[in-house]
């Protein structure tokens, strides 16, 4: 007996020993990254994309990195509202924006051949035939797509359409060579500033300068993008110094980044474009008041402590990117349904809400979906509802929600970038995963669509945003900030201009 | 041992035939499409079902189940249906990563559990061995993901002599390729190794405390002469079998080890494509590897049956 405690005694202190040498071990002394010398970089993605086909895929993983990277649009946005040439080098727009004439630049693709007209029709009958909505929505009011010569295509509308011009300079107008459309989604060819070397899902990306660029050479010639789905292990590797970047880090770990000290190491940047509004989604079928009800179980300030990070998102309850002009911060006048516990006890009380039951089904494999779930569940159940949680993975929620007609759910939370005409539903047979269907808010958003000036545009848009909050269906809780660690002397970075895509090209030692 | 033979090859057949029907029904019962999740939540249920229809997914399921085998008999895998790559072809590549690592990590499991295991056994009325048998357990208690983390935390972050994850091409640089693989097969090793020094300990116990064994030492012969002169054909029998069961396990074991340190192995592969859906994909990878554990306890099987001939008469 005494000897087997003396060996348990033994085995601890070893254990111990062990524990002791890991902490007292210096760290790998932070040096100037031995890329910067080789005009290299390597930087860490979260996800696998599984595909490179733009056109039918519409997954961030793969938006990241070959948009304004490999493939280019016809025009770039940039951060103050300005227009600058992309694949189109010039453009004219009639006074009645009815037509459009895009003058195509003499270019290579990555490849060595020339960017043609034909190329571009292509390209962007591609994506007006595209299953995904946010590439074809822009497409909504084109009639046609021509040629006038062999440097200009020619675009008329049926109407006016802010949807068609801001699309131009978004993934729906990528330009690709049509004799490699059967290689895309290993191998996309573009015009930009990089070309893509390989790709091996679930390991890397790899990068070097296209030859063929139109444009000014990039300053690092070889990006590599190593895919690294553990975020402690993506964090391991920047501390390491084995990467130079990681340019989107998820909510997830926010609070290990500043319990590691890492944001006083790496230089820290925030940026709205690749953040994401976080919002719940409360199934149109249920009763208006009991949705009012429930939206006034959300405690948005809860949600943002959670994520351990003030900086990173701001409590909000309008559906937008704190960079688009008609987004406002939570207030009273924003917030119809403020967080009141105890008015939505009384509401469940005097209404006996309590008698019926309520799924809320929670993505289970997504962190930053599950842990707002993990704090809305219980409170609507302290409230008096009668809410049982169905944690499923992707596959199955696409299938209960996205496909499900109607959806199978009655709350839920969603994060995503995309445009507010997403919840748009003309049709109320035809009711989707939002279960939105106001004809009141499609005609708001169909007429800021139309505008002819910014000002109505925008104005229309805070129209369209009073009626999404005022309805209790879609019930924004906070806007997430994009947010990147980067090496020290890594510098350029600029905030996205195509969707969310990250830009190697002004990236510099 | 012909009968024995055919007995158990009729078995695996079945094995194999039951499995293929079990994987297919699976993926199909989980729920989900590949067509809905390339296309995201914007898409039209009129696109989703376009694609679907593109890929064949609408068809009856029988269709479906006999097209897949079919094909898997004429050696055609399949492709995927994101990247319409051969199904061969994702596998080969991944296996360049997990033959090694699987492979070094149960080389290096065996080798630090059957001298452990012995040396514990041959001494377990003394401290070293109950110390043996206190650190077998502690290894078998630890999570290999927690080993992996742990250990890319010291080796890579605090003193930098490893990379803390990430894969090197074999063909672009070697030694990186080493590198890279060093620490995802300690972390397998070690925690496999101490399982199975447990295992080895019992089984040398067990033959030490056979009648022949003590025979052997009535005549003269040292604990360690008897045990490799008579035990060690004997107590090789339970090890075979646990190490043939332990590749299931190892397999498995790679899925969180290869997340761990981004390894783009076929676990990971799997998991990714079950993730996303891609029936073919996992069917056919998953299939393969289950042929290949039945094969290897097929093996294992047959090895019994012939070292031991009282196993050939048993059913």
């Amino acid at each position: 007996m005494s000897e087997i405690s003396k060996s348990v005694r033994l085995g601890l202190t070893m254990l111990s020993a062990a524990v002791a040498i890991m902490a007292a071990a210096p760290g790998v002394a932070l040096a100037a990254s031995p890329r910067a010398e080789e005009g290299k970089m390597i930087l860490v993605a979260r996800q696998d994309p599984g595909t490179l086909d733009y056109t039918k895929s519409n997954l961030t993983a793969l938006r990241l990195w070959i948009p304004a990277n490999v493939v280019e649009p016809l025009v770039y946005f940039n951060k103050d509202g300005s227009v600058s040439p992309g694949v189109a080098e010039s453009w004219t727009i009639s006074d009645d924006r009815l037509t459009y004439a895009f003058t195509i630049r003499e270019a290579k693709f990555s490849n060595g051949e020339p960017v043609t007209v034909e190329d571009v029709i292509y390209s962007l009958n591609t994506m007006k035939a595209s299953p995904v909505t946010q590439n074809s929505s822009a497409y909504q009011a084109v009639e046609s797509i021509e040629k006038t010569d062999d440097r200009t295509v020619t675009i008329t509308l049926s109407r006016p359409s802010q949807g068609f011009w801001r699309g131009m300079g978004s993934t729906a107008a990528l330009i690709q060579p049509e004799a490699s459309a059967d290689t895309i989604a290993t191998n996309p060819i573009g015009s930009g500033p990089y070309k893509l070397v390989s790709y091996t899902s679930n390991s890397s990306f790899e990068f070097t300068a296209n030859e063929n660029y139109w444009g000014d050479a990039p300053s690092v010639k070889d990006v590599t993008v190593r895919i690294i789905t553990d975020g402690t292990a993506g964090l391991n590797a920047l501390e390491a110094g084995e990467v130079d970047s990681l340019p989107v880090i998820t909510i997830d770990l926010w609070e290990q980044l500043t319990a590691r000290g890492l944001d006083d190491k790496f230089s820290m940047v925030t940026y709205p474009q690749i953040g994401e509004p976080t919002y719940a989604v409360i199934n149109q079928k249920l009763d208006p008041e009991l949705r009012q009800a429930l939206a006034m179980t959300l405690d948005r300030q809860a949600y943002n402590d959670a994520f351990g990070a003030a900086w990173g998102a701001e409590n909000t309850c309008t559906f937008a990117l704190p960079n688009q002009p008609w987004y406002a911060p939570e207030s009273p006048e924003t917030c119809p349904y403020p967080y009141d516990i105890e008015k939505a006890m009384a509401l469940v009380a005097e209404k006996g809400y309590a008698s019926t039951p309520l799924e809320y089904a929670s993505l289970s494999d997504v962190p930053d979906l599950s842990l707002p779930a993990d704090i809305m569940v219980p409170t609507m159940q302290a409230a008096g509802f009668n809410m049982t949680r169905n944690a499923i993975d992707l596959a199955r929620y696409s299938q209960l929600i996205f496909q499900g007609r109607p959806p199978q759910f009655d709350v839920t939370v969603m994060s995503g970038d995309a445009d507010p005409t997403q919840f748009a539903c003309p049709d109320p047979n035809a009711a989707g995963w939002s279960t939105y269907c106001s004809a009141e808010y499609t005609q708001a958003l169909s007429d800021a669509d139309e505008a002819l000036t910014d000002e109505d545009y925008l104005a229309l848009m805070q129209k369209s945003a009073d009626i999404l909050r005022k309805d209790a269906v879609i019930v924004p809780i906070i806007a997430k900030k994009g947010v990147g660690l980067f090496e020290p002397d890594l510098k350029g970075f600029v905030e996205p201009r195509v969707a969310v895509a990250i830009e190697f090209a002004p990236l510099h030692w | 041992m012909p009968v024995y033979i055919a007995r158990k090859l009729a078995f695996f057949l079945l094995a194999v035939i039951a499995a293929s029907i079990a994987i297919f029904l699976l993926i199909r019962g989980a729920g989900g499409n590949v067509a809905a999740i390339i296309l995201g939540k914007d898409a039209t249920a009129e696109a989703i079902n376009a694609l679907s229809q593109q890929y064949g997914l609408d068809r009856p399921m029988v269709v479906q189940y006999f097209d897949w085998i079919g094909n898997l008999l004429q050696g055609d895998l399949g492709r995927s249906f994101r990247t319409n790559e051969a199904v061969t072809d994702l596998v080969v590549s991944r296996l360049s990563i997990s033959i090694p690592l699987c492979v070094s990590g149960l080389l290096l499991g065996l080798l630090i559990a059957i001298p452990a295991g012995t040396y514990s056994a041959l001494n377990s009325d003394k401290p070293i061995g109950a110390l043996i048998a206190l650190l077998s357990q502690v290894g078998i208690a630890v999570p290999v993901f927690w080993a992996g983390i742990l250990l890319s935390l010291l080796f890579g972050v605090r003193l930098g002599w490893l990379p803390t994850g990430g894969w090197t091409n074999w063909d672009t640089n070697f030694w990186g390729a080493v590198r890279s693989l060093v620490l995802p097969v300690i972390s397998l090793g070690v925690i496999l190794g101490a399982s199975l020094t447990r295992y080895v300990r019992s089984a040398v116990l067990d033959v030490m405390n056979q009648d022949y064994v003590r025979t052997a030492r009535a005549t003269g012969m040292t604990r360690m002469k008897a045990l490799l002169q008579v035990g060690l054909r004997n107590a090789a029998l339970p090890i075979a079998t646990v190490v043939g069961l332990q590749i299931a396990e190892l397999i498995g074991g790679t899925v969180i080890i290869e997340t761990v340190f981004s390894l783009p192995g076929l676990s990971r592969m799997i998991l990714a494509n079950v993730a996303a859906r891609e029936v073919i994909v996992v069917q056919s990878t998953v299939m393969l590897i289950i042929i290949f554990v039945m094969f290897i306890n097929l093996l294992v099987d047959l090895l019994y049956g012939a070292l031991d001939p009282r196993v050939r008469l048993t059913r």
